[in-house]
């Protein structure tokens, strides 16, 4: 099994939580994505997940992620950010999609 | 002067069923810690909290001195504003730096009912933790929300301290107290404080009746169940007519007595202090000084013969024709605690299903008990309440089963693990309260609601959710959110449920502008335990008829269109054939 050093940093829109449990209804989108994510760092990723609602300063200090939001504005959340690039705007990837970034190259 | 606790420890606590006298007693004690040279603040933790009036004097959420007495300070904890200032502080920095869109999609995630109880949790935390603004008083008076709120407030540090040492995955769902986490210490401390006898007094606040003493002494239980063991309890508003032959006050002091006689054993147990009921209200610190003397007061001097005082107003029946006539709808009583609301609720119920018509009677107030209030069950009549504990594990439930077929296994763990947080409570609860708006398309459906503040979160929760489904929807689709249902006058009449006396009518008025502002329009006001509805000669409980009738008055002139009222019963409001009969009076 290979393994990954990469650095993914996920921008979420404001919400509640990550898997979205207290809002009006529990979007299984976002717990399949959550589950992803703890997969890819059980592959040796290092991951990070912003909450504009509730870390905004993720967002104001990361360059990149501030022209993002003042050029396309809060439609391009969720943002994935790996090593400093944008791989992803407005949609939760697949555990495919980041297995593919992550150059694991491996069935998943 | 009166000292009425002999030894008083840093924290008081009042608490007990609406409008048994809790911020009467509470500032009055707060006003004789002061006059005997302590500092003193006086805190309201009410949403609905009307303290200000009874001070005389305007306060905000940092302690302001009250005029005329040294040391003596007081201040509301109001959650909406707690809510602002916890906004302000994680948005403020960001204005300027952060495009308007994003500020703004923050902001409008920080307004759900959750932040707004976390917030004024987190203030309540701070005073009893310790904090720069709670430090200089030797004594923090606690006038509380009725019981299920407060019940609330007192057992969240246990179960945000709880939820954040379980949460393995970094406790991803702390919702809007993500902000706050690092603040478990002071959530531990103020645990630590409640439960500390030399510390916390517990005050249950009740009046001479059945219903107020069974809610105190479940007060008790939970609370020595978090181990806030250190309890006492006043008896406000004890009765004895002034001279004998008058049918109203001898039923009203006999009633007073049977419930007295009828206490719960270990309530009888505590320490207790009795206090008279007072012909006139207690407001102004005039008043208030005077609150713990053994005297009731001058009542009426002139010989009066039985009889009501003032206009006569129309009563349940009225608004039994005119819920009849539609044949389905929803009927919302809504007030401050101890106005009367499930009973008010249960006698329509009860009048309606007298009438041949089927009734589904409910309640989101998590402390009510419409069962006991209707007795054995009514023909005709379904009772059901939402319970958040049950709604909270049938939530979980359901999401669980629903996302079984789109989750692997660690998906579901993580899932399970974020509906273990106590955001999840309100979110069940919001979504029970929803179903029962939507049935009332097909049934008459009679609510009787929590609390004031309480209900009023529950309506926050229905703005947001209106909102976000309006921003979800896909243009030209039909969106009905229950937010729309509780608008249609055609679908629910809100009934705002209040007893003719300066303060609990300030109280219903503030009611309806929180209720306007979301584009709610009360259908009626109803007046309920009306003394000047009911025949009396005694001197105390006429001069207070009088300034029932004035009040009546004012509520015509300035607050509603369509006032209903329910005259005093003598008897303890329970069961089909007394809610009848209280139905029928006019």
């Amino acid at each position: 099994m290979t393994s990954t050093s990469r650095q993914f940093n996920v921008y979420d829109p404001s919400m509640c939580c990550s898997t979205g449990v207290c809002g009006p209804e529990v979007d299984t989108a976002l717990v399949r994505f959550a589950a992803d994510l703890d997969w890819l760092a059980k592959q040796g990723a290092s991951v990070r997940r912003y909450n504009l609602a509730q870390e905004p300063d993720a967002f104001a200090r990361e360059e990149t992620v501030r022209n993002v939001l003042i050029q396309e504005g809060v439609g391009a959340l969720p943002l994935i950010v790996m090593e400093g690039e944008v791989v992803s705007r407005g949609r939760y990837p697949t555990r495919e999609e980041l297995n593919g970034w992550a150059g694991l190259g491996e069935e998943v | 002067m009166t000292t009425p606790f002999p030894n008083p420890t840093r924290f008081l606590f009042f608490t007990g069923k609406g409008g048994v006298g809790k911020t009467s007693t509470a500032s009055a004690t707060g006003l004789e810690l002061a006059r005997g040279g302590k500092r003193v603040l006086i805190v309201s933790t009410d949403p609905a909290s009307n303290l200000d009036t009874v001070l005389g004097t305007e306060l905000g959420m940092t302690p302001t001195p009250i005029a005329g007495v040294e040391g003596l300070h007081g201040m509301n904890l109001d959650p909406d504003e707690a809510a602002r200032n916890y906004r302000e502080r994680v948005i403020g920095p960001y204005r300027g730096v952060l495009p308007e869109s994003s500020v703004a999609s923050i902001e409008e995630q920080l307004s759900g009912a959750c932040t707004v109880e976390v917030a004024a949790f987190d203030e309540f935390a701070g005073l009893l933790a310790g904090s720069e603004m709670a430090d200089p008083f030797d004594h923090i008076v606690f006038d509380t929300a009725p019981t299920g709120h407060t019940l609330r407030l007192l057992q969240l540090p246990a179960a945000w301290s709880t939820f954040i040492d379980e949460n393995e995955r970094g406790a991803s769902c702390l919702g809007p107290l993500s902000g706050l986490k690092n603040q478990q210490e002071r959530y531990q401390a103020a645990l630590a404080a409640l439960s500390d006898a030399e510390r916390t007094t517990l005050v249950l606040v009740t009046r001479p009746e059945e219903g107020a003493l069974e809610e105190a002494e479940r007060t008790r239980v939970e609370l020595a169940a978090q181990g806030v063991e250190n309890q006492l309890l006043v008896v406000n508003g004890l009765f004895e007519p002034t001279s004998a032959g008058d049918e109203l006050a001898d039923r009203i002091a006999r009633v007073g007595r049977a419930a007295l006689e009828h206490m719960p054993e270990p309530l009888r147990a505590l320490p207790r202090i009795d206090i008279p009921l007072k012909a006139h209200n207690v407001v102004g610190l005039e008043a208030l000084g005077s609150f713990f003397e053994g005297e009731a007061g001058m009542g009426d001097a002139d010989e009066a013969p039985a009889a009501a005082v003032g206009e006569t107003y129309p009563g349940l029946g009225v608004l039994a024709d005119e819920v009849a006539a539609d044949g389905h709808g929803l009927v919302m009583f809504m007030g401050k605690g101890g106005v009367g609301k499930t009973t008010m609720a249960t006698a329509l119920a009860v009048e309606l299903a007298g009438r041949g018509l089927p009734v589904h009677l409910t309640t989101t107030d998590p402390a009510a008990h419409v069962q006991n209030t209707l007795g054995a069950d009514v023909e005709g009549i379904r009772v059901t309440r939402i319970d958040p504990k049950a709604e909270t594990d049938a939530y979980r439930q359901k999401v669980i089963e629903r996302s079984r077929g789109s989750l692997d296994a660690e998906g579901l763990a993580l899932l399970e693990e974020d509906l273990e947080s106590p955001c999840t409570e309100e979110v069940a609860v919001f979504h029970a309260f929803t179903r029962v708006v939507f049935s009332a398309k097909r049934e008459i459906v009679i609510m009787d609601t929590a609390p004031t503040g309480h209900t009023l979160l529950l309506l926050d929760a229905a703005g947001s959710y209106h909102r976000e489904m309006l921003r979800n929807a896909r243009e030209g689709t039909n969106v009905g959110t229950p937010l729309m249902y509780l608008q249609d006058p055609a679908h629910t009449r809100v009934v705002l449920v209040t007893l003719a006396e300066t303060t609990p009518v300030q109280e219903a008025a503030h009611l309806q502008d929180d209720l306007r502002r979301a584009d709610i329009e009360p259908f009626a006001w109803l007046v309920n335990r009306s003394l000047a509805a009911s025949e009396t000669s005694d001197p105390v409980l006429r001069a207070r008829a009088r300034a029932e009738a004035e009040e009546m008055k004012n509520i015509q002139e300035h607050h509603a269109s369509r006032l209903f009222v329910v005259p005093w019963s003598a008897e303890d409001p329970r069961g089909a054939r007394i809610l009848q009969a209280l139905a029928g009076a006019a």
